[in-house]
């Protein structure tokens, strides 16, 4: 049932949302700032009782004048949730915008016929996070990805469901690539081709090349091996398994050297490897367009 | 009674020799046996760091491999050469405006097995604060028991708040201790603590 489980990842499914229509979702970064521009106070709000309006209404405004400074912070397993909402402002910073004002007066929110609706324990949680970076100064990104964490659950969640605070650094955040792309396909107006798995890399003959068209005409999520790309100690025999999600920006190839530009934790990264490097620590490519075009 | 007295012993020597290796031993001299050192790789760090942003690791075992984070405002680069490689200097020349005691640093680290280096912002009642991360991998450090662990200093600007057993406190008021990469870390003094980890980074 297990080996089921990550094998999701492999399947190229369609939306489980085909009713979601373009003009519904999807918006200019100049309407999200004229919408969050017109916001000059917010209340407090009875049910994220440490979160503090002003903090979160300029957290607000930083992800939608910036995207690029989405942070899912230090020592979290918030790492897929930050590669997602890096495509939802791509895709629709308007309805970021208003889905995160909604889910914080509210309490809860409904976006994409998808209700979010996020248990005590998270809302107690949010605006508390500590010794994460500048995440800990962040309450509309740490609501935002513990509703998202406590929201879809994949087979990495499941003894661990229900939040307790420390959570957010356990396998109750964890994301694996299945569940990744059922975010995408169900939040989002993408379309999505996924290739790979949690245990298995993607077959897609020529790795480099593959990466090279699909970011010339769409946006590129990698599954990436993070434990031997970012070496955290001198440990030889380590665990092939994808840990991280990473945005693939550029990508080019100069005397056997692949030199790829990518967006993850609040900044872009230029880095060279070698083919075969890059062959050991791709596991998952998603490849998402704009779901009024083929994703072909 | 000969037998039990010589499994005494055995049992005595045995834990003699573990402990003797471990890094809790370790953790209680090394910074002050090493002081001069590794104070002035924080400190030229430190002041190198300000020109221009970078952070330095040495990723394999030998310690021959150096990986080159340069930050700058649009882009990090990371870079991994051979110590001895001339295009280390060439990376340096092009990236920051010191580079020759960019590589000088990273011939003293290499000397005391030093793996990490590195500017490290965190919070306290919403300001930033920076301090400046180092992990060792000292020789001691390669005992059995204590295969994988490094010795990790944090320099902090300002002086800490400690509890009485010597653990660094989030603030003041506040009696929570505060966790840097996960890890909790004891006071060596009012600015600068340490910690064991199985992570260098």
């Amino acid at each position: 049932m297990w080996i089921l489980f990550c094998l999701q990842g492999f399947c190229t499914e369609p939306s489980r949302h085909p009713l979601i229509k373009e003009a519904n979702v999807t918006s200019t970064r100049e309407q999200a700032i004229a919408f969050i521009g017109k916001i000059k106070e917010l209340d407090p709000s009875v049910y994220w009782p440490n979160i503090r309006p002003a903090l979160f209404l300029q957290n607000l405004k930083t992800n939608i004048h910036n995207p690029l400074s989405i942070y899912p912070g230090n020592s979290t397993n918030f790492c897929g949730y930050g590669a997602f909402t890096y495509l939802f402002l791509q895709d629709d910073p308007l309805g970021y915008a208003k889905l995160l004002v909604q889910l914080y007066q509210d309490g809860k929110a409904r976006f994409a016929n998808i209700d979010l609706n996020p248990s005590p324990a998270v809302q107690k949680a949010a605006g508390r996070l500590r010794f994460k970076g500048v995440l800990d100064i962040r309450p509309a990104e740490q609501m935002w990805f513990l509703t998202l964490a406590g929201h879809y659950k994949g087979y990495l969640n499941l003894f661990n469901r229900k939040y307790d605070p420390g959570d957010e650094n356990k396998f109750w955040a964890s994301c694996n690539y299945a569940k990744f792309n059922r975010m995408v396909r169900t939040l989002l107006n993408f379309k999505v081709k996924a290739k790979g798995a949690d245990l298995m890399r993607p077959r897609v003959g020529n790795l480099y090349e593959y990466i090279r068209k699909k970011i010339e005409t769409g946006t590129v999520v990698l599954f990436i091996n993070n434990r031997i790309v970012h070496k955290k100690n001198h440990v030889t025999i380590k665990l092939g398994v994808p840990t991280h999600f990473i945005i693939a920006e550029k990508i080019s190839m100069e005397n056997d050297v692949i030199t790829l530009v990518y967006w993850d934790y609040g900044h872009r990264t230029l880095m060279q490897l070698s083919p075969d490097f890059f062959k050991r620590i791709i596991f998952g490519i998603t490849y998402c367009t704009k779901r009024v075009r083929d994703a072909d | 009674m000969l037998i039990k007295r010589i499994h005494i012993i055995l049992f005595t020597g045995i834990t003699g020799f573990i402990f003797s290796c471990s890094p809790k031993n370790i953790s209680t001299k090394y910074y002050y046996q090493n002081e001069k050192v590794l104070d002035k790789i924080e400190e030229t760090y430190k002041q190198l760091n300000q020109w221009a942003p970078f952070t330095i690791g040495f990723t394999g075992r030998s310690f021959t491999t150096v990986s080159v984070e340069i930050i700058t405002d649009t882009l990090s680069y990371i870079y991994e050469f051979a110590v001895d490689d001339p295009r280390l200097m060439d990376t340096l020349d092009k990236y920051h405006p010191s580079p020759a005691k960019v590589f000088e640093l990273i011939k003293q680290m290499q000397s005391i097995r030093c793996t990490w280096i590195r500017n490290l912002d965190y919070y306290v009642d919403e300001k930033k604060n920076s301090l400046i991360f180092m992990s060792i991998k000292p020789v001691s450090l390669k005992a059995p028991l204590s295969y994988h662990k490094y010795y990790v200093l944090t320099y902090f600007q300002q002086p800490q708040y400690f509890d009485s057993e010597g653990r660094l406190l989030d603030k003041r008021k506040l009696r929570r201790l505060r966790k840097i990469n996960g890890e909790i870390f004891h006071r060596i003094n009012d600015k600068v603590c340490y910690t064991i980890s199985g992570n260098f980074r």
